[in-house]
């Protein structure tokens, strides 16, 4: 069930009815049916494979409770119990993730394609990394020292909250559950706020993605027939269709929350304003990267041998490029592994390698990058320097994106090659561009789109709060900034000729 | 103990400032990277096992909650 599609907006409503005449005490009773139904409609097969999850990390979870609350005076052993609890229901989870998502393509990549090949082809669930990952998140809290969750279906329904099971963002327990388990009242604020962000959603995905998808893909299946600047005019309508593919899918999410009362947390924070390729990352997914930092990250710098490492390092190399050696690997780690989460290809791993090295070399440089910059005089604080990082951070980014659109690793070299050896830049004008599949109304309104999205995106960058601005306007402005976007979302999103509607990019990871 | 503290933390970070901030973490002041650095140099200089569960932002969002993990350990 898309979020695009009508049965997904039926649910919705009659979710949100049962969730308002319900008694407080048992509203999580219809969030649970409902994200359930959500499940089922995907594949009733499949839910096996969320159940599974919500049972070993409900059960992890239990174990770990009680044994942080056992004091039997040997807490080597209670330690060991517990990480051989936590390691089991980790292990199980990833290795059915592995399993699901990863297995034949790591065959084919050590070059078993004939074994690959003869495995039987798993239907890979819908959000399972998502899920996987939400959990296994709650597992290590619980480890950590934090009270589970002892009733199941509540449980189940912190795994399964439908909004934010597709393509998430990755809940934690401790924001999310309150909201989910408590019960909230009636706001007619957030049900406000809720139909204007899944508007915006809306608008991105339907009016812009989707669009800027028809030309990319044409692209990408004849790259070798256009010349390099056309390869490089797919690329960048990929950035803006993978933008506003995703996140417009997150704002669905959180505005499909908002109308229970409940706050999802934030996916993305105007990415383009990204100063370095470190900030695009804290602003681009913001929960995985987050998850990455506090499960793997700071568990892997502070391991014992990166601890040998670093005393190593600090006294081999010396001076803060020792100090940092360790961590900087970690970070090259993160990102790899943020690269093969995508998919287990050469592509992504290649593209984990890619922003892992630019990053660690930026962070063991950055001393000499300043006193570079002060030599040089330059401003830090200028609009200008400004908008030098963000274009170069842009270029890197830009440059990454050939890599995980194109179909194989070496076409992304061809295309990048391309653009310097054979550009063909005549081809932008001489009629090329509208062979793309695209009309010249079209590339109007997502180039149109994409700048009214990144002038909201400057406002909000300034400080500015979109919503709140409206508040303060007479009811017939708040009412057009409802109907303006509706209505464009109706004539340039749903019912345009040639509609078909796609799924979201972020599904399949 | 605060001295050499603020002494290893002005050296892993310079630019912030410990004797008065106290929101190190909360504001964004520190970044995790910064913050794993400062937990190994911690290590090192006060010969004390900080963990990942120590991680919290209210054990480093100032010099002073810093000093408290650093005693609480030691003791």
């Amino acid at each position: 069930m898309s979020f695009t599609s009508l049965p997904f907006l039926g649910l919705l409503a009659a979710a949100v009815a049962a969730y308002y005449l319900l008694p407080k005490r048992g509203r999580w009773a219809a969030l649970l049916c409902a994200s359930y139904v959500f499940y089922c409609a995907g594949g009733a097969l499949t839910v096996v494979y969320l159940l599974l999850t919500t049972a070993t990390t409900y059960g992890a979870g239990l174990l770990l409770t009680r044994l942080n609350a056992t004091d039997d005076g040997d807490k080597q052993r209670r330690k060991r119990r517990r990480k051989a609890v936590v390691f089991c229901a980790l292990f199980f989870n990833f290795a059915m993730l592995f399993a699901l998502k990863y297995l034949n393509d790591t065959l084919a990549l050590l070059g078993g394609g004939s074994l690959s090949s003869r495995l039987p082809e798993l239907v890979l669930p819908l959000g399972v990394s998502f899920y996987v990952f939400q959990s296994a998140g709650y597992v290590v809290d619980c480890y950590r020292g934090m009270e589970a969750q002892r009733n199941p279906a509540k449980y189940a329904l912190f795994v399964s909250f439908f909004p934010q099971l597709v393509q998430g963002p990755i809940g934690r327990y401790r924001a999310l559950a309150p909201q989910l388990l408590d019960g909230n009242d009636f706001s007619a604020d957030h049900l406000k706020y809720g139909i204007q962000l899944m508007l915006w959603g809306y608008l991105k995905k339907m009016v812009v993605a989707e669009r800027a998808g028809v030309l990319v893909n044409t692209v990408f299946a004849g790259y070798t027939y256009f010349g390099g600047a056309i390869d490089a005019l797919g690329v960048l309508f990929y950035c803006i269709q993978l933008y506003c593919d995703f996140s417009g899918g997150i704002d669905i999410a959180r505005g499909a929350a908002q109308l229970f009362g409940v706050e999802l947390a934030e996916n993305f924070r105007r990415p383009i304003f990204a100063t370095s390729l470190a900030d695009y990352w804290r602003r681009w997914h913001i929960t995985l990267g987050q998850w990455m930092r506090d499960y793997v990250f700071y568990p892997l710098s502070l391991s014992k041998p990166f601890a040998r490492l670093g005393r190593w390092s600090r006294r081999a190399i010396g001076g803060k490029a020792g100090k940092i050696l360790p961590t900087s690997l970690a970070t090259f780690v993160i990102y790899f592994i943020i690269g093969i989460w995508h998919g287990m290809n050469f592509r992504y791993i290649f593209f984990g390698c890619f922003n892992g090295a630019i990053i660690t070399v930026s962070l063991l440089l950055e001393a000499r990058y300043h006193a570079a910059r002060e030599r040089l005089g330059i401003r830090t604080e200028s609009r200008a320097w400004r908008a030098f990082q963000m274009a170069r951070t842009s270029l890197i980014v830009f440059v990454g994106r050939y890599i995980t659109r194109a179909p194989r690793l070496m076409a992304a070299f061809w295309m990048l090659a391309h653009l310097f050896v054979y550009p063909q830049f005549a081809q932008l004008t001489d009629g090329t561009v509208l062979s793309l599949g695209l009309s010249a109304v079209d590339l109007w309104i997502v180039a149109l789109g994409q700048a009214g999205i990144l002038a909201v995106e400057a406002y909000q960058e300034r400080g500015g709060r979109v919503r709140a601005a409206l508040e303060t306007k007479p009811w017939p402005v708040q009412w057009l900034a409802m109907l303006l976007p509706l209505g464009i979302l109706l004539f340039l999103g749903i019912l345009r000729g040639s509609y078909i509607p796609a799924g979201f990019i972020y599904q399949q990871f | 103990m605060k001295e050499k503290l603020l002494q290893v933390l002005s050296d892993t970070c310079p630019g912030v400032d410990f004797e008065t901030e106290t929101s190190l973490i909360d504001d964004g002041l520190l970044e995790s990277l910064d913050l794993v650095t400062i937990v190994a140099e911690l290590m090192d200089a006060f010969d004390v096992e900080i963990t990942v569960e120590d991680l919290l932002p209210e054990n480093f969002n100032s010099a002073d909650a810093m000093l408290a993990m650093i005693q609480r350990k030691l003791a």
